[in-house]
């Protein structure tokens, strides 16, 4: 197990370096002096000059990538222009309540899409097949943003039942919850499809593979069948596909988060983007490329803790 | 293996008989749509009522009638004009980005078939490009660029170069085992023939098929970055920039978000339905 951490870690370690080099490389393809945007459009020249001997512009390149490792690995992710604040203090706020997004839209997602697959699957060709496939096509092809809409307009303006002004308090308060419903709905909505139909394929493949047809040839009744023999073994593909897609299926954080003033990364990112406040941008974008490396990382030894034959 | 898998590769021949039945009114309907959207973007500057920039504050949000079909805006510009030129703007930037990024795609896939030792890594290359999702592409070219629908159509473009590869490399294996593969080699034929007319143009069928399912996806991509701010500057008509103009008026004029959204839905909708069809008939178990 200690082995296959260590190996995991070892392949990851390039996916990272690259996504700071990527990070580095952003400022610096940037139209303009990379020193004046990040001093700010009203800095006087002495402060540009001062930030460029700061980030050694005037070094080689490799240089000043080393230089950057360096800052970035001992987390100094430099200030925002805005805030004038440190970006890693900005970002170390905003990781909360992605977090907290996340997990809660999972956690309603992912028991309804595989029951869903699983139904689907059991009934294959059936009605209730044709109707959740249907529904799950449907729901891949929405936008996020009008799933956001519709629901605001449903339960938070014609019925006023939930509110979807941003963060109202820490989740374990009633007016946290309440805050939090609509956008973790919003985002468990969009997941709902994409796993419903990773489920019904992961479980119709094994309800064709040789062990299920040899229960059911010697008699176990149908339930057992596709409980014990088809979702028990069809679990470990669903939860390697679901998790692989995850970081993928939560790309829509992002304009949740900004629709429902939710103040986590994305927003933090889409709103320096809007600001030209490069180094929380740069630092954020730096935070995500992080959490979808460590997901994968998860998922991966998720994978071999569950099939014992891959370690 | 996509999100979209639905396994139906493995069905046996009776229910795949069956659902080819049923699925033929859905297609029908996929194509027809599909077909009156496209038709009606391409032909936005003749079938459009109004001008799309037109302001009118005397008339802001209308709700849709006889003057205005769609309603106007908060500007009193005419929505079902801006939705026609929208959509036009919308589809000419997914599908530039789409063949760019399928095209770098597709070539570095069978490269990687046909040039064994280049394999390790473009495989790794597709690899790390794959395990970001591809708002982050997005995201990143817009904080480089700023905001401008030439960042979001690279992004777009980038999206597509690792799914694509992925399907590309998958299918060139299948062809490069192919006896005639084998006599093509035999009898002299020179790399690029080989290359081109050989391995990438047997190819074709898949990549094809995958590119239909894909597209709806980077349409949705594009219009969600357009939605942040990221694209087409606020006066353009993009169908995500509508969609987001709609927001501060939801709730007493939600016809001003809805229809574009909707319009976004029904494009994604026929287009991943009639990719999971195609799928479906060139059943290979690639995709």
């Amino acid at each position: 197990m200690l082995n296959v951490l260590l190996s995991r870690l070892f392949l990851s370690l390039p996916v990272l370096i690259g996504a700071i080099f990527f990070g580095f490389l952003l400022l610096r393809v940037v139209p303009g002096d990379p020193a004046s945007l990040l001093a700010g459009q009203s800095a006087s020249a002495d402060v540009v000059a001062r930030v460029r001997t700061e980030m050694g512009l005037d070094e080689p390149w490799i240089l000043q990538f080393v230089h950057y490792f360096g800052q970035v690995t001992s987390g100094d992710l430099g200030r925002s222009i805005i805030s004038n604040r440190p970006v890693l203090d900005e970002l170390s706020e905003a990781l909360g309540p992605t977090v907290e997004l996340v997990l809660s839209a999972l956690s309603l997602a992912v028991p309804l899409g595989i029951t869903l697959g699983v139904i689907a699957a059991i009934y294959r060709g059936g009605m209730l097949d044709r109707a959740i496939m249907a529904l799950a096509v449907a729901g891949i092809s929405l936008p996020v943003f009008w799933v956001a809409y519709m629901l605001i307009l449903i339960l938070g303006v014609q019925w006023n039942l939930l509110p979807f002004t941003g963060r109202l308090g820490p989740i374990w308060t009633l007016e946290g919850l309440q805050g939090l419903a609509l956008p973790a709905l919003t985002a468990a909505f969009t997941l709902v499809g994409p796993i419903a139909r990773i489920s019904r394929t992961a479980v119709l493949e094994t309800l064709y593979a040789e062990h299920v047809r040899l229960a059911r040839a010697k008699g176990v009744p149908e339930h057992k069948v596709v409980v014990k023999h088809g979702l028990r073994n069809a679990l470990l593909p669903i939860v390697t596909l679901v998790g692989l897609q995850i970081g993928h299926l939560l790309g829509g954080t992002v304009i949740i988060e900004t629709i429902y003033a939710w103040p986590g990364v994305g927003r933090l990112v889409v709103g320096a983007i809007m600001n030209s406040d490069y180094a929380t941008a740069q630092g954020g974008l730096l935070l995500m490329a992080c959490i979808f490396v460590a997901v994968n990382l998860i998922v991966d030894l998720l994978y071999s803790t569950l099939d014992p034959r891959l370690s | 293996m996509t999100p979209t898998g639905t396994g139906q590769s493995i069905s046996p021949r009776s229910a795949k008989r069956r659902r080819r039945a049923k699925g033929g009114v859905a297609t029908a309907m996929a194509v027809a749509i599909l077909a009156v959207i496209v038709g009606v973007a391409l032909l936005a500057p003749v079938l459009a009522p109004y001008d799309p920039y037109e302001v009118d504050l005397s008339a802001a949000l209308q709700p849709p009638g006889s003057a205005h079909l769609l309603g106007t805006d908060m500007q009193g510009r005419d929505l079902l004009s801006r939705i026609m030129y929208g959509t036009r703007l919308t589809l000419l930037t997914s599908l530039t980005a789409l063949v760019s990024g399928s095209v770098v795609g597709a070539l570095l896939g069978l490269a990687a078939v046909f040039f064994p030792s280049s394999d390790a890594v473009i495989g790794r290359l597709l690899d790390i490009l794959l395990s970001f999702p591809a708002i982050l592409f997005g995201l990143a070219l817009g904080a480089s660029l700023g905001p401008g629908l030439l960042p979001v159509t690279i992004a777009l473009s980038i999206a597509t170069v690792p799914e694509v590869g992925r399907i590309a490399r998958a299918a060139g294996l299948t062809i490069a085992r192919q006896e005639y593969m084998q006599s093509g080699r035999a009898i002299g034929l020179g790399k690029t023939t080989l290359f081109f007319k050989y391995l990438a143009w047997n190819c074709m069928p898949t990549i094809f098929v995958f590119l239909t399912l894909r597209f709806g996806f980077i349409i949705l991509l594009g219009a969600g970055l357009n939605f942040l701010g990221l694209g087409a500057a606020p006066p353009a008509a993009e169908l995500g920039v509508l969609a987001a103009e709609g927001r501060n008026v939801l709730a007493f004029a939600p016809h001003v978000a809805t229809y574009p959204s909707l319009t976004i839905f029904l494009l994604v909708l026929s287009l991943n339905v009639l990719g999971d069809v195609l799928r479906d008939k060139l059943d290979k178990r690639l995709l």
